[in-house]
């Protein structure tokens, strides 16, 4: 009752802290959401391969950029014991042009058509010849290209035209869209010397047990995740998003947490009168509680609608890498009125320091 | 039976040089529908002698029985179950929550402990309107005056129908008139519901009000005689 009616009647004052405290969650949501699209736009695509483990060429560092396995290698790989299935795939990027002067670069990811790392489309139909390609989503949405729209991408000094089959939901590999064409195509596009010499494969992704670690003379396998986690720059960049959201949490925890103190010190003779009339500390600790949990609660519901608004308005041109999932929304929040907690437990310390003799001791 | 009896309580502060005795071997008693007025000047012990009866503090010599029972040996939690069940007390600013209403702070003290909530709210609305207050009885204390403030700080102390009253100077901050209105609805509570209370004051025409008088000076008893 007491927690309630104070929040009620000192609205200014509980609703000046509830909009610090949704404008910290909001930016622990955003930084979340940052992180995520940021995770997601590193190499989604990897991630949704439909394999468990990869190999890479031994002297690439795990960087599918540098990894070149030759025809040797890759059938070296397709022989491993315990690979259910294996099949080559291969990546370059490339500036495609998809209206005068406008521009933008694509993964292109070559695959053998009807493989298992060819991704099942969600809108027109698989790859069905050399001059074909699958596009993304995220592509089509940028570029506004459509089944049956011709894209050119450059091989040297010139450019081959493919045809849109189909458009695929794979997401984002190096922070391009990704696309899909025929192995022997990404070959033209990425090599352009005697056929003879050309790399067969960057990695070959494999469905199977036991496979992480096993290494040959020129490939070494390991999980997908880790394939994810050595694309370049990953790691840094999520060890950053999570420092970021570390020290909101911690910027959150300490402005509530002082919040809650000074409220706390100017409530002590009240508290006092209160604890000399019967009142339990326990009891006083949970109002004081019930107010942080409140108060956090709302600034992480405000701090919500205030994302989802941003993500309706400012990030509907895909501009800024933001995923906003309800998983992370819900962690963000449940994170702030954890912190919430945490930074008032000196206020509840403070609460249980009161000696109700200075009831006596105030005229 | 006394409702309280202090035998030979002393309270000192303090050690060495630095030792204060605030109480020293004072013994007194208060009976079941008596008002003690207890009068001396400030420093005189007054405060402490009625935070020792209300368990704010514990004697560094001599005994406290309520009813029969000897609270100096009450740990932490049994002295703020006394506090709650059996002691009312009524301070010298009337410490009202602010932003309660008045008849919020009195329906307050069952949040402290299981009571029964609509008996409690009948008896909220019966000692408003006892105590003159029905009509404010939803306005928040800081929009009360002094004297209502001091009435619904009564009207809260006997909420929980204790038997022992502690008052400390209920009138030090309002006029005669108004000291006097609300010495005399403290006067008529206690007599009417048979409680005993103890009211500190320096105020020689409200301590005249009361059934007996305590004198003290020093932190011992140096008078103490009926009024009545």
């Amino acid at each position: 009752m007491l927690a309630l009616l104070e929040i009620r009647r000192r609205k200014l004052q509980f609703g000046f802290v509830t909009g610090v405290v949704a404008l910290i969650a909001y930016l622990i949501i955003m930084v979340t959401g940052l992180g995520l699209g940021l995770y997601d736009a590193a190499g989604t695509a990897l991630l949704n391969l439909n394999g468990d483990h990869l190999a890479y060429a031994a002297n690439s560092n795990f960087s599918v950029i540098r990894s070149r396995l030759a025809e040797a290698d890759v059938a070296e790989v397709r022989a491993l014991p315990g690979a259910e299935a294996a099949t080559p795939i291969g990546y370059v990027a490339a500036v495609i042009e998809y209206a005068p002067e406008e521009t933008d670069t694509a993964a292109i990811i070559g695959v053998i058509p009807g493989s298992f790392a060819e991704p099942e489309v969600v809108e027109g139909r698989p790859l069905g010849g050399p001059d074909e390609i699958l596009i993304d989503r995220s592509w089509a949405r940028l570029a506004g290209t459509r089944v049956g729209d011709s894209l050119a991408l450059p091989i040297g000094f010139q450019t081959r035209n493919f045809t849109v089959a189909g458009i695929v939901d794979q997401g984002y590999f190096f922070f391009q869209p990704a696309m899909y064409v025929d192995i022997d195509s990404w070959q033209e596009l990425n090599f352009q010397g005697d056929p003879a010499d050309r790399p067969a494969a960057s990695l070959v992704l494999l469905q199977g047990r036991d496979l992480d670690g096993l290494r040959g003379e020129n490939w070494r396998v390991v999980t997908k995740e880790d394939g994810f986690n050595n694309i370049e720059g990953v790691q840094a960049q999520q060890s950053t998003v999570d420092a970021l959201r570390y020290m909101g949490l911690l910027i959150g925890a300490m402005v509530i947490g002082v919040f809650f103190y000074v409220i706390t010190l100017q409530k002590v003779s009240l508290l006092g009168v209160l604890k000399a009339i019967g009142a339990p500390g326990s009891y006083l600790i949970v109002q004081g509680l019930l107010q942080v949990l409140i108060v956090c609660a709302l600034g992480a519901v405000i701090a919500v609608g205030l994302a989802l608004l941003t993500e309706a308005t400012v990030l509907a041109s895909d501009a800024i890498p933001i995923n906003f999932t309800t998983g992370a929304m819900t962690t963000a929040s449940i994170s702030v009125v954890i912190a919430g907690v945490v930074g008032s437990l000196l206020s509840a310390r403070q609460v249980a320091s009161v000696d109700p003799i200075i009831a006596m001791q105030q005229q | 039976m006394p409702i309280l009896q202090l035998s030979e309580v002393s309270r000192s502060f303090g050690q060495g040089a630095r030792r204060v005795d605030a109480v020293r071997e004072v013994s007194l008693q208060v009976d079941r529908g008596e008002v003690v007025a207890l009068e001396g000047p400030s420093g005189s012990g007054k405060t402490t002698l009625l935070a020792l009866a209300g368990a704010l503090l514990t004697p560094t010599a001599g005994e406290i029985l309520v009813d029969g029972e000897d609270i100096t040996k009450y740990g932490a939690r049994a002295r703020t179950r006394y506090r709650r069940d059996r002691v009312g007390f009524v301070f010298q600013g009337s410490n009202m929550v602010p932003f309660l209403t008045a008849r919020e702070n009195l329906l307050l003290v069952g949040d402290f402990g299981a009571i029964d909530r609509p008996a409690l709210r009948r008896r909220a609305d019966e000692l408003l309107e006892q105590l003159d207050l029905a009509g404010v009885r939803d306005q928040v204390a800081t929009s009360l005056s002094g004297g209502e403030r001091q009435r619904v700080a009564i009207a809260r102390a006997l909420m929980r129908d204790p038997t022992l009253l502690l008052v400390d100077e209920p009138t030090a901050s309002l006029n005669f008139e108004l000291g006097a209105r609300v010495v005399d609805a403290l006067l008529s509570e206690v007599h009417l519901r048979d409680k005993a209370c103890i009211m500190v004051t320096h105020d020689d025409r409200m301590a005249q009000r009361a059934d007996r008088l305590v004198e003290i000076l020093d932190g011992a008893i140096v008078s103490d005689r009926p009024l009545r």
